[in-house]
């Protein structure tokens, strides 16, 4: 359900009352559903790179209505900007005002998709500033952008292409109703690692996954989203919370594992709960994490150790069992709920921001350790989103925070699942040591 | 030798010459909500209600959705003429497999243990490969019924075809035939209630004040410190708010159980010795134990904590006073023992169902003396000695309750759960002994051994 | 003792006109005065072809706990033969007035099982009047067969005591047997009995007597409050000790408290087997729980069936 003031805003009365009064318009989210196409109407591949061209003929092959010139007054699901040859700022120039023209032609749920290359890796400054010119591009653009239509940003790092497997992977993910709320991103794919699934319905089939903190709210809903895209699951709460977590169990037919994450024994017994019931563990996401509230100055020992321990400390003695398993060894993947107040801070969230930051910290420093043995490890950081803990925020500051994006309204549980079930997904094999937001490209972290 | 008891057969003695090849019943683990007492978390809960967040919580720990299992069994003390299909109802209420057949039992308190013993047969004779047993009871959701005058009249009404026929049946309605009556814990063939029958039998066995507090106070300080290291984490699943046992009292003390004042036995002319701190409460609470072949649960990937070896029924003529209400367990177990050909110092762990302080004190004093071994038992003296620091060492029923037919499932999760532990702690099999009395003068007691 | 054909009603004589009957005969017996005859008369009445209700016969054996089984219950039979004796204790020339007696002692010999469905031929009597310390006690004796049989499957013996009622040529006992003094064993069973357990067993006995009723009816008699009815205390007691006393067996009980409603009952209820493991005896006790006074004692033992009868 959206909330209340969107549904009011896109019905008929309401829809011409907020345009006389400019309010806020926010849209109803084209959201992934199985059986959904990719993208609906045709896509708009432009740019003359080889990459280009290899992009559009794969993009063909998915069967979807590929155009490399946008056919005027048509209406468009997605534009597509392959600027993997920029050499200087002025190389811009042709490839955005080609998608200029088009975009009043973009349906409500399209997409603004660029491929570049980041520009840290450039060999000369005009190089680099064309690059770096393309991130200022694409977050200007999605904020331009109205009626749930998305821009973000595929960076190819050095030794992948447009067609490398997690840049189609990307390209698909940014492309699909999945990526609903994540908006103005950019996302580095580092690896020629990574594979397009067999069933695309269904990208996480044969995969063991454990989601921690899966009783209730995000967790639960990453536990349902894995489930469908076809993983085995383990769900992992405090014993406390056993009672939901039953019920979540069964609901996606996984098994329930009730663990307080801060044991000494707590990645062990994960290990040893997988390796018994299923022989195996592909996916662990860390998303278990509690807010305790307060300005420093009012700041106590227990509230700032207990949101320390759980949300990083225990991430962190986890993945250490987790590398030292047998269990874990082929292609495993660890995907961490971050969250934006530890990207750009919330006050009286210092304890909550050093956690979340840490854990970004820890994702790009564990990446090396993973890869050595094919996987990856990554973190989503979620903005405003609705669920039980952001409907205890009083109502003013709630109705900002939900505002205060691009989409002008909150995510739900559902897309920040959508993204962790992507980065888990073999598409996303060369992605790894990413922070990817599923924000709609807020202004503050909430 | 005639005994004026029930003997003991000499061990090995009773079992056939040609025991039939059976396969092995494992106790793949267990499942319950914390025990509330009466009228508290589960107040408005009905036994149907519990039992489904019972199975609820065994199915999500073992991912048993949609599973068709061989058989449940499960069954309620105080039970509601509506619940003639209690477990059914509850099984259509959960998420397994609408096509699980199940049967509903009663025998009092050792209900819970005698579904565990009987889905175990029917795993070793080959009839099903997986079980779940349970056992649900409600202190407070309990059946109220009308009384014997209005039920007459309710039922001749129905049968009466005029209505000068219903107007005469009518006019036999007296106001007192109003009253609803609540189920009476008396035993019906004595008027004697649980409690007052256990302090003819504390008296018999001499047991003093000081022993049943001090037995109390170790099954709340051991179930407080089960708690306490996690060893619940995989055995409950938490129920209305209620994340532990209501009932347990970490912080008691013999001092504050010495201040209570007795409540049983004081109408008796014996001393008043049992009160509500070494008694059990009225609870309400639900478990579930998960039985399999080994080919089932290995097919699964299940765990296997212990398997049940043989189980032993018996009962005593309490109503003629010859033995105590409660004692019925203290035959059964040397029975038991002798058939396996076992002492008790066999075994790690002993589980003993704490009705109340006095019920396990009089046991171990009846297996004590060195007459009542001879007399009674058949044996050549006493029965023998259990370790006391054996006995109920994760708690018992006076720390969490009893919830008549829930307690049995409670143990036997509980237990299997310590010997696969201890067994993996030491490298040696290890045994255990289950043994609970019951309503009626009965007792039902049971082997497991670790996996 | 001069042989008297027997009186043979018609029909078994109804209760509630005995007792008018018997309370009218109290007051000519006031009026006129006691008669001083203290012969028994040497009548016995009888009464035949008498069947029982299976309905009364359900509801009786629910009320005092024995399986609605098709077999007659001693205390059931005694119920059934009831108004008989006490008709022989209602003609003009029993010596003693039939109000206000007490019932001291009662012994059933029920030597083989009667079942609801028999036809029954019924015979009491008076006999053995003689002297008590505090009156003068009679025991009637009743014996019950099968319609047209001559051996006796149930014989009672009834031990009545007309209070402060001395007649002429009955001397009092010389030596009161001292009571033993008791000290109540520990309880087997506890009953609570409710106010209403007189009237409850009144409609399944048929006997209406009034000090069994109510508070006023009890105390119209003289009583502070009402009582039970002893053979519906030793009938309990009999049900209690339960199958194990068999198809044939000796029933004793000895009154002495009274029960005053409601009350609490405790009792002890013993069984004693021979060497075999075999019922020899069962033992029952009542007192009250709250004085510790003795209400009432008694046995049930085996009775040898006679040779020849039907198993």
């Amino acid at each position: 359900m959206a909330d209340t003031y969107t549904q009011l805003v896109n019905s008929g009365l309401g829809r011409n009352l907020a345009k006389k009064l400019n309010l806020p318009q926010p849209a109803v989210l084209r959201r992934y559903k199985p059986g959904q196409p990719l993208v609906i109407g045709p896509v708009v591949v432009l740019g003359d790179t080889p990459g280009a061209d290899k992009l559009a003929a794969e993009l063909l092959s998915w069967d979807l209505d590929v155009r490399r010139h946008a056919v005027p007054a048509e209406k468009l699901g997605a534009i597509i900007l392959v600027l993997d040859g920029l050499q200087h700022p002025s190389d811009l120039e042709k490839p955005v005002l080609a998608a200029a023209g088009s975009l009043r032609d973009l349906r409500s749920g399209g997409r603004i998709i660029t491929l570049s290359h980041p520009s840290a890796e450039a060999s000369s400054p005009e190089t680099a500033a064309a690059r770096q010119g393309v991130d200022g591009f694409l977050r200007s653009l999605a904020k331009e952008l109205r009626s749930g239509a998305t821009g973000n940003g595929v960076l190819l790092a050095d030794g992948t292409t447009t067609t490398s497997p997690s840049a189609l992977g990307a390209v698909r993910f940014l492309l699909s109703g999945r990526s609903a709320f994540v908006d103005g991103q950019f996302l580095t794919v580092s690896t020629e690692d990574g594979a397009l699934p067999a069933e695309p319905e269904r990208p996480l089939a044969g995969k063991v996954a454990v989601v921690t903190g899966a009783a209730r709210g995000i967790g639960a809903q990453i536990a349902r989203t894995l489930h469908r895209d076809g993983a085995t699951l383990i769900l992992v709460d405090i014993p406390a919370a056993g009672d939901q977590l039953a019920t979540v169990a069964n609901e996606v037919r996984g098994t329930a594992l009730q663990l307080d994450i801060t044991g000494a024994d707590a990645g062990q017994r994960i290990i040893d709960h997988a390796a018994q019931r299923h022989g195996r563990l592909d996916i662990v996401v860390h998303n278990a994490g509690i807010t305790r509230d307060k300005l420093l100055a009012n700041m106590d020992h227990t509230r700032w150790n207990a949101v320390i321990n759980i949300n990083i400390a225990a991430q962190l003695r986890i993945n250490e069992a987790l590398l030292a398993s047998e269990h874990f060894r082929t292609s495993p993947r660890i995907v961490s709920v971050a969250s934006t107040s530890g990207i750009a801070g919330n006050r009286g969230q210092t304890n909550y921001a050093a956690s979340k930051g840490g854990v970004m910290g820890m994702v790009r420093a564990t990446a090396p350790l993973l890869a050595s043995r094919g996987g990856t490890i990554n973190a989503v950081a979620p903005g405003f989103i609705e669920t039980e803990m952001t409907a205890r925020i009083p109502f003013a500051v709630r109705e900002v925070a939900r505002r205060l994006n691009s989409l002008q309204q909150g995510g739900r549980p559902s897309d920040v699942a959508e993204t962790i079930a992507f980065l888990a997904s073999d598409a996303a094999g060369g992605i790894n040591g990413e922070v990817l937001r599923v924000c709609g490209q807020n202004l503050v972290g909430a | 030798m005639p005994i004026d008891g029930q003997s003991t057969p000499t061990p090995g003695g009773s079992v056939p010459a040609t025991v039939p090849e059976t396969r092995r019943a494992v106790i793949v683990g267990a499942n319950r909500i914390p025990f509330a007492r009466a009228g508290g978390a589960y107040a408005k809960s009905s036994n149907q209600d519990m039992l489904t967040a019972a199975l609820d919580g065994l199915i999500a720990r073992f991912g048993l959705q949609e599973e068709r299992i061989g058989q449940v069994a499960a069954g309620a003390v105080l039970k509601h003429s509506r619940d003639f299909n209690l477990t059914r109802e509850a099984v259509l209420g959960s998420a397994l497999s609408a096509e699980t057949p199940v049967y509903d039992l009663q025998q009092a308190c050792a209900t819970g243990l005698e579904t565990v013993v009987g889905l175990a047969n029917k795993i070793k004779l080959g009839q099903i490969d997986s079980g779940i047993a349970g056992g649900v009871d409600s202190a407070s959701d309990a059946p109220v019924v009308v009384s014997e005058g209005l039920r007459e009249v309710i039922l001749d009404l129905h049968r009466a075809k005029s209505l000068p026929q219903r107007l005469q049946i009518l006019g036999r309605l007296r106001p007192k035939d109003l009253a609803p009556l609540a189920p009476g814990t008396a035993e019906p063939r004595t008027g004697l209630s649980m409690g007052e029958h256990q302090a003819l039998t504390t008296a018999q066995w001499k047991i003093s004040r000081e022993a049943q507090d001090e037995l109390a106070l170790n099954s709340h300080h051991n179930l407080a410190a089960a708690y306490e290291s996690g060893f619940f984490d995989d055995l409950m699943t938490p129920y209305r708010g209620l994340t532990r046992d209501a009932n347990l009292r970490a912080d008691t003390s013999l001092e504050k159980l010495a201040a209570l004042k007795p409540v049983f036995g004081r109408n008796l002319g014996a001393d008043a010795t049992m009160t509500a701190g070494n008694s059990t409460p009225l609870t309400d609470g639900a478990s579930t134990v998960l039985l399999a072949s080994d080919d089932w649960a290995d097919a699964r990937d299940l765990p296997k904590l212990a398997s049940v070896i043989d189980a032993e029924a018996a009962a005593v003529d309490f109503v003629h006073g010859k033995d105590g209400l409660l004692m019925a367990p203290v035959f059964a177990v040397p029975r038991l023992l002798a058939r396996q050909n076992l002492t008790l110092a066999d075994f790690d762990y002993f589980e003993i169902h704490e009705a109340f302080a006095a019920t396990v004190l009089s046991s171990l004093a009846a297996w004590e003396d060195d007459e009542f071994g001879r007399t009674r038992l058949g044996l050549d003296g006493a029965f023998g000695i259990i370790d006391r620091s054996r006995l109920n060492v994760n708690g018992s029923s006076l720390a969490a309750g009893h919830p008549f037919a829930a307690t049995g499932g409670r143990i036997v999760g509980t237990l299997a759960k310590m010997l696969h532990a201890k067994a993996a702690s030491t490298g040696r099999p290890a045994r255990g002994l289950v043994s609970v009395c019951a309503a009626g003068g009965q007792g039902v007691v049971a082997i497991l051994e670790s996996l | 003792m001069t042989f008297q054909e027997p009186v043979v009603l018609a029909e078994m004589p109804s209760l509630s006109k005995l007792y008018v009957n018997a309370a009218a005969q109290a007051a000519r017996r006031r009026l006129l005065g006691t008669h001083d005859s203290a012969v028994l008369p040497e009548v016995s009445h009888e009464a035949r072809g008498v069947t029982v209700g299976v309905e009364n016969l359900t509801a009786y054996q629910h009320l005092i706990g024995e399986t609605a089984s098709d077999v007659l219950p001693a205390g059931f039979i005694h119920a059934v033969v009831f108004p008989l004796a006490m008709s022989v204790m209602n003609r003009d020339d029993f010596p003693l007035p039939l109000l206000g007696m007490i019932h001291l002692r009662n012994s059933v010999e029920h030597r083989s099982p009667l079942v609801f469905t028999a036809v029954l031929d019924m015979a009491a009597r008076v006999e053995n009047l003689r002297g008590h310390r505090a009156g003068t006690q009679v025991d009637v004796v009743a014996e019950v067969r099968l319609a047209g049989a001559s051996d006796v499957r149930w014989r009672g013996v009834s031990t009545y005591l007309a209070k402060g009622v001395f007649l002429p040529g009955i001397d009092k006992p010389t030596a009161v047997a001292g009571k033993a003094d008791f000290t109540a064993p520990d309880p087997t069973a506890l009953w609570q009995l409710g106010v209403d357990t007189g009237r409850a067993y009144a409609a399944v006995s048929g006997d209406f007597n009034p000090i069994h009723l109510s508070v006023l009816s009890a105390k119209a008699l003289g009583m502070r409050r009402s009582i039970a009815h002893g053979m519906y205390l030793a009938s309990r007691a009999l049900a209690d000790v339960g199958p194990a006393r068999g198809d044939s067996f000796a029933w004793d009980v000895e009154f002495e408290a009274p029960v005053f409603l409601p009350s609490r009952v405790a009792l002890e209820i013993g069984t004693e087997q021979s060497c075999s493991g075999a019922w020899k005896h069962s033992r029952y006790v009542a007192w009250n729980p709250r004085s510790g006074r003795r209400h009432f004692s008694g046995t049930v033992s085996a009775l040898q069936p006679l040779a020849g009868w039907p198993a």
